[in-house]
């Protein structure tokens, strides 16, 4: 192993500047959208501050004891779990059984993936505004269906009702993706190892679980990690628009808990405090998922 | 039509002009940048003001640009500010009047005036506008779009329930509104606004002359804390649940804006602002009008408090822009433009001239619901807990005050520990901000 990678990177770079050339756009992209902003952030975490930074004063600590002692923070990150996961599982399934669908369909494949596609290319926030739109209790169509089955729906007034309806919004959009993933990786499955199941008796069904789904799991592994990663960032838009964290916070993530404290109350010191912890669980998060990945996946599809 | 003004067609044909030839005409004109946050039909209005300013003279030229609302253009002024890269005026509310004031970020109005040579009348501010904006004898900043909160009514509905419109005390309001909903009139007998604080809690302490704050609500030191725990304010967030509760009010929620759910018909009653008046008049297809905010029974009415915001100068720009900012405010501040501005909108005149202006041109007797705001600000002397509120930092004891209250329509706490809990965290936020700023 060794000596094959000193191998590689000599066959390949004989020239040290002509490496760090190569490398050097990813590098300065990474020290103004990574190292500096984290810099300003861990340097904001320990300070109180003026918003025009006119005025700072140095409070240690307290940020984070703040927040640590803060019951509306620990909601929040106990919400912003419960969301990841349910978020992260209901897109696996759901994208799952679309793609296995789809994979058993001849006639008119091209167009059911399109369809199914669509939701990816509209901005979060229109989606979000719409999602909005459709569950409003007052004037929303599929509100009003809700309520016309006896059912009580209010979104504005109803934590539960708030939490399924981003919920939804944050499935719906992001199915899209797990989907394209899935069946990319269904068509890679050899077909002679299902045709071999179905000579032997196989349902379609079985043959699903028990060859398919084995040899896809290194691409549901990633999905998971990158689901994991847009529940807790990338949904930020889609709470903005949906129920903007309420009613009560009882939607309010921890990252849009880091944009409301520190964009709209311009609550600088907290907010950088809040983004410095967010940065310690991501990388935390991605060791270990990489760790575990690496041991138990098969990569050689 | 007013004469300066001559239509929205003319001047936008103008301002977009002004855009393609902006290249042309850079080398010889100073032009400056202004963040605003209104849309709508107010937009509207604003750009017509400034593409007026622009072709009325051949030195300066103002770009208008829409930063999103209040706290999105305050947020993107701050992230701009810090780097350098700020425009020249800001347009920032009556809610931050404190934050700016004591930011260092800004140049008081009326200094700047003094210094490019204009000579402002800052005597002429209306009471309510000059109570709050003046800091020792002057304007820190130029008050330019000013309101209060009014109570909207659907006519019909009204009619329809046997009533002439909202009734004058809370207890006999409440009554209406159930007995339109009891009636079959209307499902939604008021919708709540989404900053309904600033006219059903805070407008209603100044009305009632409940105290809000310590310190005569801030106006006389830093070391101010909230007291509205301890007053009827309590009652009225019960009185508020209530008609959640009964399918009195309807939250409007995201996805739809208060807003629409009154100019279409759905909701009898709403709670806004005088600035509404621009987007009711344009939408409202039924028989609408305004009165005065309901006070409690045994009360003598006072004053209600304003909001809207202010035009403030920012530090660190050259002379020449500065001359740029001197000659749009001046001309913001002619009672002919104030006066346009106040028709276009709904916003209340904010100075005396303009007023008188108003006044001569019979503008209050063919548009009777424009006077309501006047005379709801004007209606008594400026006690100390009417006066209006100063409070540090408050976007943030805001935010924390609709959490609480959500938590109260939420079931999930009582409206006196909702209260209470606001004020304590409210308290903390105020602490901080005395901390940052003592001896400022």
């Amino acid at each position: 192993m060794r000596s094959s990678e000193d191998g590689l990177k000599r066959a390949h770079f004989k020239n040290h500047w002509l490496a760090a050339a190569l490398l050097s756009p990813q590098l300065i992209i990474l020290l103004f959208f990574f190292f500096i902003p984290s810099w300003k952030a861990l340097s904001l975490a320990f300070v109180q501050v003026d918003p025009f930074g006119g005025k700072s004063l140095f409070v240690g600590w307290r940020n984070f004891t703040e927040l640590f002692a803060s019951e509306s923070y620990r909601n929040s990150a106990w919400l912003t779990f419960w969301f990841t996961i349910v978020q992260n599982i209901a897109t696996l399934a759901l994208a799952g059984a679309l793609a296995f669908a789809t994979d058993h369909i001849i006639r008119g494949r091209f167009a059911y993936r399109s369809i199914l596609l669509l939701p990816y290319a509209i901005a979060p926030v229109i989606s979000g505004a719409i999602w909005a739109y459709l569950f409003n209790p007052t004037v929303g169509p599929v509100a009003m269906g809700i309520h016309a089955m006896g059912l009580p729906w209010d979104p504005n007034l109803r934590s539960g009702d708030a939490l399924i309806l981003i919920t939804i919004s944050a499935v719906w959009k992001h199915i899209c993706y797990d989907y394209i993933f899935l069946v990319a990786a269904m068509l890679a499955v050899p077909q002679s190892l299902r045709e071999a199941a179905a000579i032997d008796g196989a349902g379609q069904l079985k043959r699903f679980f028990t060859i398919s789904l084995p040899l896809i799991t290194p691409t549901i592994m990633y999905l998971f990690i990158i689901n994991m990663v847009y529940g807790l960032f990338d949904t930020f838009p889609i709470i903005d628009a949906v129920t903007s964290g309420g009613p009560a916070g009882s939607t309010t993530t921890l990252v849009y808990k880091v944009y409301q404290d520190g964009f709209v109350m311009l609550n600088l010191g907290s907010s950088a405090a809040q983004s410095v912890i967010l940065m310690i669980l991501a990388v935390t998060f991605t060791v270990l998922q990489f760790r575990a990945m690496d041991r138990k996946v098969n990569y050689q599809v | 039509m007013n004469t300066i003004f001559r239509g929205a067609a003319l001047t936008a044909l103008a301002g977009s002009l002004a855009v393609v030839a902006l290249p042309v005409l850079a080398q010889d004109k100073t032009t400056i940048e202004w963040w605003y946050a209104n849309g709508g039909q107010i937009e509207v209005a604003i750009q017509d003001m400034i593409a007026e300013f622009n072709t009325s003279q051949d030195d300066f030229e103002v770009v208008g640009v829409r930063k999103g609302n209040y706290e999105e253009t305050f947020a993107a002024m701050i992230a701009a500010y810090r780097v350098g890269q700020h425009p020249t005026i800001i347009q920032a509310t009556e809610r931050s009047f404190l934050t700016m004031l004591h930011s260092n970020a800004a140049v008081p109005v009326n200094q700047l005036m003094a210094e490019q040579g204009y000579d402002t009348d800052w005597s002429d501010f209306i009471a309510p506008v000059a109570d709050f904006y003046v800091v020792d004898g002057a304007p820190a900043a130029l008050p330019f779009n000013s309101s209060t909160g009014i109570m909207w009514f659907n006519a019909d509905h009204f009619e329809a329930a046997g009533f002439d419109k909202p009734a004058e005390t809370w207890d006999e309001f409440e009554e209406q509104l159930y007995a339109i909903k009891d009636q079959g009139i209307s499902e939604c007998g008021m919708v709540l606004n989404s900053d309904f604080p600033w006219s059903l809690l805070e407008a209603y302490s100044t009305i009632n002359d409940y105290p809000f704050g310590t310190q005569a609500n801030g106006f006389d030191g830093l070391g101010t804390e909230y007291v509205y725990n301890t007053t009827p304010v309590v009652q009225q967030v019960e009185r508020l649940k209530r008609w959640i509760d009964d399918g009195i009010i309807q939250l409007s929620g995201n996805g739809m804006s208060p807003a629409q759910l009154f100019n279409s018909g759905t909701c009898s009653t709403w709670s806004a602002s005088t600035a509404s008046h621009a987007g009711v008049e344009a939408e409202a297809q039924f028989n609408w009008s305004a009165t005065l905010q309901p006070h409690e029974a045994g009360v003598e009415p006072h004053n209600s408090n304003i909001g809207g915001a202010a035009l403030w100068v920012l530090q660190g720009k050259a002379d020449e822009e500065y001359a740029a900012a001197a000659a749009f405010i001046d001309f913001v501040a002619q009672p002919e433009t104030q006066a346009w501005w106040s028709e276009q909108t709904g916003y209340i005149p904010v100075t005396n001239a303009a007023y008188e202006l108003m006044a001569d041109q019979g503008f209050f007797e063919e548009h009777p619901t424009r006077e309501i705001a006047l005379l709801q600000l004007t209606r008594h002397e400026p006690t100390d807990n009417s006066r209006g509120m100063r409070f540090g930092n408050s976007n943030q004891w805001w935010a924390v005050l609709l959490e609480e209250l959500e938590a109260v329509w939420t079931d999930q706490k009582s409206a006196q520990e909702a209260l209470d809990s606001s004020v304590a965290r409210g308290n903390e936020i105020l602490r901080q901000f005395e901390q940052l700023h003592a001896g400022s």
